[in-house]
């Protein structure tokens, strides 16, 4: 893969004499359209629209920052299904900023970062990766001397919209797990004025940013989301009904432990903790790796990873039941169950041979005194 | 009217260590109350026959202890058992529906109000009766025809139960069909709870305590009926109860109704006579 800087595009060039200029078919851009078209769940035929509409758009500048996280999402992006979907993806767009990606390093980039956000001052789209400290100042993430916050507001500023691409960028993902030591954040907690989608994902799967992207380009707005900021043609269904080892769970067909004979069957991994069941979010279409495979198609249960502060509600990953405060209720909750029923069967018992000692010995007092003596009168139901 | 107590009618009976000997009530004269109307009772029993078989299936859902093997097409044990739950669970939802249009239909027994004893003499009488309960003195429990304080709330309780089982419930049930209207109602619920497992967990715990519940309740029906003799197990079946016509009850006036108002051995259907 090469890196952007390797393409010159002319200002006021459009994209369709940019990739004509490059070698680019025609026949392979409007195939690459329809591939979005099809992620985006508008049917194979919007290709040529998707086409129509891209040809026209100037390049648009993606700032994109990477903050407190691992760059696997910048990995994912990278591996999208198809590779020159990839390059065209950042043929598509001109990313002025992005570590990972960038030819350059220190001061120079980081005043061509300042140029690119004032030539395209409310019109670029910025993608941010990694989750934002906020405690002791945010010196947790410090990139050229400024901290994180301070970096994600100033390039807020001039964004068009804003993609917070990965766990981390919306929830804050592992760092803001419980006790969360950074004090780390998502964008959304610091940015509250500018249109945010939630690319969620630990990290997200590269063809949902690509098609974001598009999506934005070609309609000019971000895609219809879910209650979670979620772009709905991707994170509308859930794991668990779009599985391949569905049939075994209906069947009642379960992996108990990864080594057994069940797991080498490709059984459901429910008993082992899968929590597909609560996730939405379209890795068994998509997959990962240029569609080599996916986490359940491997053995391995989905963990949750697009829901949200999925460290902390879906943990333990292969466990049933959730922890609450650190407490190991998968462990224990069926233990505790049964202890408090059993103590409450004794207790019953308890209760009522002292209730029928009780009687037996107020039976025989009464019954030394006449029928129609007064203590009868006492004796209340 | 008759007593029904051993010791009036003069019968004998067999009394193994004294326990087969009336206590409370066993002279005087009683009569025969219908307290409990037939949507009432038919909705008890049909909520717990619901209860039992959610529970049953239920923690089969929650952790699978039977499978099948072979091929997958051969089977459908974890559909057919959460088809069963989901029926169940839908039957004990129009329970629920009957139970709260009685809410306003019903009785002064039955009526909302009667779900929440709330004056300084409710709370007293639910003070006597934990007491009593603690001290093994059934004679110092309050002198009701409907249910104590404490056996109200507690009851009260449960239907606040079942309804933070229906609605977590729906919520899971509702996720297979993401955007339908099930989903919508209750996306409400993962985001008042931190996400769709500790809703899952909520249901759960939930399960014991019904579990738990179901423990105690039978007890204290059965513990009623054996030192209050006045048929309260069967009150649920039959609707009614005996109570002393001797003394006076502090929630209901037996003066203010006629006596041929009640079912009584001889007069079997009230209704009719009058
Ligand atoms: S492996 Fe997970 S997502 Fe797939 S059917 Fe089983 S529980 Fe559902
Ligand atoms: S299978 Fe589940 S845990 Fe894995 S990437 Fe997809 S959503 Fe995340």
């Amino acid at each position: 893969m090469m890196t952007p800087s390797a393409y010159a595009w002319t200002e006021g060039e459009t994209l369709a004499q940019h990739f004509e200029s490059r070698g680019v078919s025609r026949r392979d851009f409007v195939k690459f359209c329809s591939e979005i078209a099809v992620a985006l769940g508008l049917g194979i035929a919007a290709g040529p629209r998707i086409a129509r509409a891209l040809e026209s758009v100037k390049r648009p500048s993606v700032i994109w920052l990477q903050l407190q996280e691992c760059t696997g999402c910048v990995e994912s992006v990278l591996r999208t299904a198809d590779p020159t979907i990839g390059d065209l993806l950042l043929d598509l767009i001109s990313l002025d900023y992005n570590h990972t990606l960038m030819a350059g390093a220190g001061a120079a980039v980081e005043r061509a970062k300042q140029s690119a956000m004032a030539a395209n001052k409310g019109k670029y789209v910025l993608v941010v990766t990694g989750s934002i400290p906020t405690k002791e100042g945010g010196i947790y993430t410090v990139v050229g001397g400024r901290t994180a916050e301070d970096l994600v507001k100033e390039a807020a500023e001039g964004a068009a919209a804003i993609l917070a691409v990965g766990a981390c960028a919306h929830w804050g993902s592992v760092q803001a797990a419980r006790p969360n030591p950074t004090g780390a954040v998502g964008v959304r907690d610091i940015i509250k004025n500018r249109p945010i989608v939630n690319i969620a994902g630990c990290p997200p799967i590269g063809d949902v940013i690509t098609a974001t992207i598009v999506h934005y380009l070609t309609f000019g707005r971000l895609p219809a989301v879910d209650r979670e900021g979620r772009p709905l043609f991707a994170y509308r269904e859930r794991i668990h009904d779009q599985c391949s080892r569905r049939a075994h769970f209906d069947a009642g067909q379960f992996v108990e432990s990864f080594d057994d004979d069940s797991a080498r069957k490709g059984w459901c991994l429910y008993s082992v903790g899968c929590k597909g069941p609560a996730t939405f979010s379209p890795c068994p279409i998509f997959q990962w790796n240029t569609r080599t495979n996916w986490p359940i198609g491997a053995g391995h249960p989905c963990i949750g990873c697009t829901e949200p502060n999925f460290w902390d509600t879906m943990t333990p990953f292969y466990g049933r039941l959730p922890n609450v405060g650190g407490f190991p209720v998968e462990q224990r909750v069926d233990t505790i169950g049964a202890a408090l029923a059993i103590g409450a069967a004794a207790g019953v018992a308890a209760h009522a041979a002292a209730t029928v000692f009780t009687q037996i010995r107020r039976r025989k007092a009464t019954h030394q005194v006449p029928e129609t003596g007064p203590e009868t009168e006492n004796d209340d139901g | 009217m008759t007593a029904p107590g051993g010791a009036a009618t003069g019968r004998r009976r067999i009394n193994l260590f004294g326990l087969g000997r009336p206590l409370s009530r066993e002279r005087g004269n009683f009569t025969w109350v219908y307290l409990w109307s037939a949507p009432i009772r038919a909705t008890h029993w049909i909520a717990a026959a619901c209860v039992v078989v959610l529970i049953v299936t239920g923690f089969y859902i929650g952790r699978p202890y039977f499978m099948t093997s072979g091929e997958a097409s051969a089977h459908f044990l974890m559909g057919r058992v959460r088809f069963i739950h989901f029926t169940a669970a839908a039957v004990l939802i129009m329970a629920g529906i009957v139970r709260v249009y009685w809410l306003f239909a019903g009785n002064q027994f039955e009526r909302l109000p009667a779900l929440f004893p709330v004056t300084p003499k409710n709370v007293h009488n639910m003070l006597r009766t934990a007491g009593a309960y603690l001290t093994f003195r059934p004679d110092k429990q309050p002198s009701l025809v409907g249910h104590d304080p404490l056996q109200q709330y507690a009851y009260t309780g449960l239907y606040f139960m079942a309804l933070v089982m229906v609605v977590t419930g729906s919520t899971m049930y509702g996720q297979s069909n993401p955007g339908g209207i099930i989903f919508r109602a209750f996306a409400w619920v993962p985001l008042l709870l931190g996400g769709l497992q500790r809703v899952r967990l909520l249901h759960h715990v939930l399960a014991w305590a019904f579990i738990i519940y179901v423990v105690i309740h039978v007890y204290f029906t059965i513990r009623s009926d054996y030192v209050e003799r006045v048929g309260r197990v069967s009150s649920i079946i039959t609707g009614g109860r005996y109570i002393s016509t001797d003394e006076p009850y502090e929630d209901y006036d037996i003066n203010q109704v006629p006596a041929h108002q009640w079912p009584t051995p001889e007069h079997p259907n009230p209704k009719k006579e009058a």
